[in-house]
């Protein structure tokens, strides 16, 4: 019976931490994408190369300097963040955001400028070409938020290091399963992977539900 | 009137137009046409605000609508891409439903766009373009997607479209005949620059440069 609602607990923690670690990093990050993408000027390739490196970023180094920044007597250590959900989402929004900037603003490169071109053509107004070129990308950009989703509810490192993994309050499913690995409860550790697994298959289906194009 | 002064346009070192001037009316059909990487995209697209100038100036005088090389179908029906496209929606629904008739795609209405041969997709892009009133139209290749017969449609849409709004056309070709059938004035393009121009006629039959006269037999084979 506690068993049950820890588990629920652990997911509730683990899907409010993914949702919203996925959507802020695709606020910030997909429209510089689409800027990214789209315009032209000196230092692209650097910012692409540098987007690309930040991808490599190993999560317990985002999560140490998340950690440095937020301890006690760190520059934000008055917001008493550390070992909180909060401070877990903003470990991995440095995870994240740079894996959706530069998926966007590959995507945007390969396709915008044709679609662009054919909008001004028709003397759209900035609004309705920014909101064709989302409709027209929706299944690459629906690709984008579900990696996002998919990178956030998988990682470990940053989240042990500043969640802390604390009972009842920053423990989520991948770090639960870590410790219960090292309590040697190999079976419930599965179990819990199994529904990691599932919980991202719902997420898949009923986000391609939304998107859809029907076929004619 | 579009009026162009001294434009130039330019690639780092490479200059790939060069126009020291050119008018266009309203009312009045130029044709640019001039081989491959001569210039012409890069004129309309400049024209059409695309592209920015390297130097030099355009002034227009109204509203100018443009029709790319390569115009992407939107993700939605047929019907749906030109409604989408109309500013004014003011008995739309009659005047999306004779455009797709005289364009021949009534049949394929409720077809989504993305599913177009070339050919269609063309059509479609004109449509799109047409169903707004405008004060200049710059076409870009407009049939070179089309076998006999739909080439045959869109220059008579063109012809009526220009007939009852009594807009300015600038557009290209590749062909001769689309030439004489609809142009008022012929400008002939070499390398960015303006080698030649006149009426159909007097550009055919009379060329001044040796360029010109080369091109121009190269185009009578053609014919
Ligand atoms: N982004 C660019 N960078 C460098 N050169 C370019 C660029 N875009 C176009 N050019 C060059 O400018 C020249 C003119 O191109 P443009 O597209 O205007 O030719 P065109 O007359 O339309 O040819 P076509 O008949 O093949 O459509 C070409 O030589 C092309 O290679
Ligand atoms: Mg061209």
């Amino acid at each position: 019976m506690n068993m049950d609602s820890e588990l629920l607990q652990i997911i509730g923690v683990t899907l409010r931490m993914s949702f919203f670690s996925t959507v802020i990093s695709c606020l910030i990050g997909m429209p510089l994408g689409v800027l990214i993408g789209k315009s032209v000027f000196k230092g692209k390739r650097t910012i692409k190369k540098l987007t690309g490196t930040l991808m490599g970023l190993p999560p317990v180094v985002a999560g140490l300097i998340v950690y440095m920044l937020f301890t006690k007597y760190g520059p934000f250590g008055s917001f008493g963040l550390l070992f909180t959900v909060e401070v877990m989402v903003i470990a991995q929004c440095m995870l994240i955001i740079p894996v959706v900037i530069n998926l966007t603003e590959s995507m945007t490169e390969i396709n915008a400028k044709k679609l662009i071109e054919t909008a001004k053509g028709l003397n759209f107004s900035k609004l309705k070409t920014s909101l064709l070129l989302l409709s027209e990308n929706k299944q690459s950009l629906l690709s984008v938020v579900l990696t996002a989703f998919g990178r956030s509810i998988a990682e470990v490192g940053a989240v042990s290091l500043v969640g802390g993994n604390i009972q009842w309050k920053t423990r989520v499913m991948t770090t639960a399963i870590m410790l219960e690995t090292n309590k040697g409860n190999f079976s419930f550790a599965l179990a819990l992977g199994i529904i990691l697994l599932l919980i991202s298959f719902v997420v898949n289906i009923l986000a391609s539900a939304l998107v859809r194009e029907d076929e004619e | 009137m579009i009026k162009i002064l001294n434009l130039k346009k330019q690639y780092g070192e490479r200059t790939v137009l060069n126009i020291p001037e050119l008018t266009v009316n309203k009312g009045e059909t130029v044709v640019v046409v001039g081989p491959n990487g001569s210039g012409k995209s890069t004129l309309l697209r400049i024209l059409a605000g695309i592209l920015s100038k390297t130097d030099g100036e355009v002034l227009a005088d109204g509203e100018i609508y443009y029709m790319p090389q390569q115009s992407i179908p939107f993700s939605k029906s047929v019907k749906e891409n030109i409604l989408f496209s109309a500013k004014d929606s003011k008995e739309i629904e009659k005047r999306c439903d004779d455009i797709l008739s005289e364009l021949s795609l009534s049949h394929l209405a409720n077809k989504k766009a993305k599913k177009l041969s070339g050919g269609e997709c063309q059509r479609l892009a004109l449509g799109r373009i047409i169903i707004n009133q405008c004060d200049f139209l710059l076409l870009d290749e407009p049939t070179s997607a089309m076998d006999i017969e739909g080439t045959e449609i869109i220059e008579s849409v063109i012809k009526k479209y220009k007939q009852e709004t009594g807009c300015g056309i600038l557009m290209t070709t590749h062909s001769p005949k689309q030439a004489k059938n609809l142009a008022d004035r012929v400008i002939m393009l070499h390398e960015g620059q303006i080698a030649e121009q006149g009426s159909p006629d007097e550009l055919l039959s009379n060329p001044q440069t040796n360029w010109g006269k080369k091109f121009i037999d190269m185009w009578k084979i053609d014919t």
